[in-house]
């Protein structure tokens, strides 16, 4: 099933999306990242030697979370750019939800962009990751 | 402070290199969907991918970002801070990247500037990183921004 830009309005909302960065997945995207070994992502030591509370969750892995929820929302439409500030450190194992909005939409150059906001939250609500992005639909017929 | 009192080697400012090249490889694309929870058919199964249209395994939108870890840089010799950060990442997608894939990187300061808040000063340092594929055709660009503090 296909989402089309005619169907979309402004303020039509992303999401929201669940995810949880447990431990293992941590370690499993470090491995494939490269980044091995004790670090300040994979040991609560190594995080607290350098003074956070505990491991937190790459940021590019919390990009990713971004992209998934873009994807799934766009179903079968692309992204055509993505942009996040990593505003807080986040945690593993917490809740995460995942939402956007739609802000704008033009038709330009031949393409139907969609932009929206973008928010990662933690279970008090707290914006821990924003951003903004371009998608990309297809028009009916 | 300004961006003027930091110390850093400003001679790196706006000079591309040579990132380093990198294979997409297949089974690293299923382990990182693995690990992200990526459940997409497209990015997960070869013959989906296929009846799709796609000459193979899909790479979710932001893969290309976890080679910019690897990527040969310069040391600009930054004197500034105790502890850094990821501070933000911003990545425009031109074309799809595939398993099998051989990406080219070009990297290049783009920015070094400060901003001072409630935590004291911070340096923000701003890396720009080009991807083309092995037929030539750029498929990413991927801006970086790292923050240290005092």
């Amino acid at each position: 099933m296909t989402r089309y830009y005619e169907d979309v309005e402004l303020g039509d909302e992303i999401g929201p999306l669940e995810k949880i960065a447990t431990d293992q997945s941590v370690s499993d995207f470090c491995d494939v990242w490269g980044n091995t070994g004790p670090s300040r992502f994979t040991d609560n030591e190594s995080a607290q030697a350098e003074g956070l509370a505990g491991a937190i969750v790459p940021g590019i892995m919390s990009m990713s979370y971004m992209a998934q929820l873009l994807t799934q929302w766009t179903e079968g439409g692309s992204i055509k750019k993505l942009d996040v500030v990593f505003r807080q450190l986040v945690s593993h194992n917490s809740p995460l939800r995942l939402i956007g909005v739609v802000t704008d939409m033009n038709q330009v150059d031949g393409e139907n962009q969609v932009e929206c906001d973008l928010y990662l939250q933690n279970e008090q609500g707290d914006r821990m990751v924003g951003g903004q992005a371009i998608l990309l639909l297809a028009i009916k017929g | 402070m300004t961006a003027q009192d930091v110390n850093f080697d400003r001679s790196q400012l706006g000079v591309g290199y040579p990132g380093g090249t990198f294979v997409v490889d297949k089974d690293d694309l299923l382990r990182y969907c693995k690990a992200t929870g990526e459940s997409d058919p497209l990015c997960n199964d070869e013959e989906a991918a296929k009846a799709a249209g796609h000459p193979a395994l899909l790479a979710p939108p932001t893969y290309c970002a976890n080679f910019v870890r690897s990527l040969g840089r310069p040391d600009i010799k930054l004197n500034f801070g105790r502890i850094g950060f990821h501070a933000g990442e911003s990545i425009d997608i031109h074309a799809p990247i595939y398993a099998g894939d051989t990406l080219t990187a070009t990297t290049g300061l783009k920015d070094v500037y400060t901003k001072t808040g409630r935590s004291g000063t911070m340096v923000f340092v701003v890396w720009e990183t080009s991807f083309s594929n092995q037929d030539g055709q750029k498929v990413a660009d991927v801006q970086e921004s790292h923050v240290r503090r005092e």
